[in-house]
């Protein structure tokens, strides 16, 4: 290579890295402005929040137009790095609004919710109530101040100086279940009773096992045990006089007593 | 006495006040209230239990000892820009430290709302 030839290739390498020298570089502190603003303005939560997009915007305006003037200058990285930092903070405001949404929307799914539970349940509380009713109408229940009192007779129900349940009162006293289990959950007391007929302890002994019978029948066939007591009276509390045989039959019975809105004891 | 224009006495006043101004900007302090009361409800905001919000507190602090020391050796302007940074880092921090408790209550209220609709088909 000539010597004229190597001082223009010289002069030509020396003037364009002069060029590259004075090119304007973006600060990375953009760069990164630049970045964070694109994501934020296309986050899920964007739309919630327009204003604090704005605002980035214009945060991220100012560092442009710092960096066309003076693109170098310690303002125009920090004006770049408080737009980015503004593009951040609109994201997570997003993000904010978003979750304060779906929990807004999550608290009314509750609340319905819960108002369909209450409806549901006061629906079905009606529905057991009516049908409670019936069944205490066909029982021929009676509402007294101790409570609602199904009187079974004795002789529908054990044979003459027996404990033993016949065949035939399983029908009655399944009438009994179903309408005890269909109703709210009330302490029940079953009350056995005789006639005046024997002695005072015979007739006691009659009507407590008598009583206990009916209970164990209520509580094999699904009646908690714990709401459930039995007691005998034996022939003390008659309902009708003694000296007639109807009067007796009368009072040899067994009374259900479902009491309101009591705790049993045992 | 010489005389003196009523042009002279307003000059001359234009001129002290711009020297008063001139000499009050230079020796203003630097305003970090802002900055710190930024990182102050960060903190109180729960930062501390948010790596990112931690983070962004860490840097406030950075950039509000660099501004002072910046304001020390007599750059102002640079101190005040670089303030700025901080109060955007502590702001940020703030939104960040909120939106995590934000974040849980809506699990949570979404779990509740889905515990209810399990137990009551």
């Amino acid at each position: 290579m000539k010597p004229m030839q190597l001082s223009i290739l010289v002069a030509i390498v020396a003037i364009a890295a002069l060029f590259a020298g004075c090119a304007t570089v973006t600060p990375n502190e953009l760069i990164n402005a630049r970045a964070a603003y694109e994501q934020a303005s296309n986050s899920p939560g964007a739309p919630l929040v327009p204003a604090e997009i704005h605002k980035a915007h214009d945060a991220l305006d100012s560092a442009e137009q710092s960096f066309a003037k003076d693109s170098d200058s310690y303002k125009t990285k920090d004006l770049a790095y408080v737009a980015e930092r503004k593009a951040e903070l609109a994201q997570a405001l997003g993000v904010s609004a978003v979750d304060n949404a779906a929990k807004a929307k999550a608290d009314a799914d509750f609340a319905a919710k819960q108002a369909q539970i209450v409806t549901k349940t006061k629906s079905d509380l009606a529905a057991t109530q009516s049908e409670l009713s019936a069944a205490l109408v066909a029982l021929a229940a009676k509402e007294e101040a101790r409570g609602i009192v199904i009187t079974l007779s004795g002789g529908v129900l054990f044979e003459t100086a027996k404990w033993d349940l016949l065949p035939s009162a399983q029908t009655k006293l399944d009438q009994v279940v179903a309408a005890l289990l269909a109703g709210p959950k009330r302490n029940i007391i079953v009350e056995g009773n005789t006639d005046s007929q024997g002695s005072e302890s015979y007739n006691q002994g009659l009507s407590e096992r008598r009583a206990a019978s009916v209970r164990d029948y209520l509580v094999a066939h699904g009646l908690p045990a714990d709401r459930i007591q039995s007691m005998g009276k034996g022939k003390d509390n008659p309902i009708a006089d003694n000296a007639s045989p109807e009067g007796r039959a009368n009072n040899r019975r067994v009374e259900i007593i479902i009491q309101p809105g009591a705790h049993a004891s045992n | 006495m010489r005389h003196v224009s009523k042009f002279g006495i307003l000059l001359f006043a234009a001129v002290i006040a711009t020297a008063a101004i001139a000499a009050g900007c230079a020796s203003a302090p630097l305003h970090t209230e802002g900055s710190t009361s930024g990182i102050r409800s960060a903190e109180v905001a729960g930062s501390a239990t948010v790596p990112q919000a931690t983070l962004h507190v860490q840097l406030a602090k950075e950039e509000v000892d660099a501004a002072k020391a910046l304001d020390v050796k007599g750059q102002k302007a640079q101190a005040a820009s670089m303030l700025s940074r901080a109060e955007a880092d502590a702001e940020l921090a703030v939104a960040l430290a909120k939106g995590d408790t934000e974040k849980m209550e809506a699990d949570k209220a979404m779990q509740r709302v889905r515990q209810l609709r399990q137990d009551n088909p």
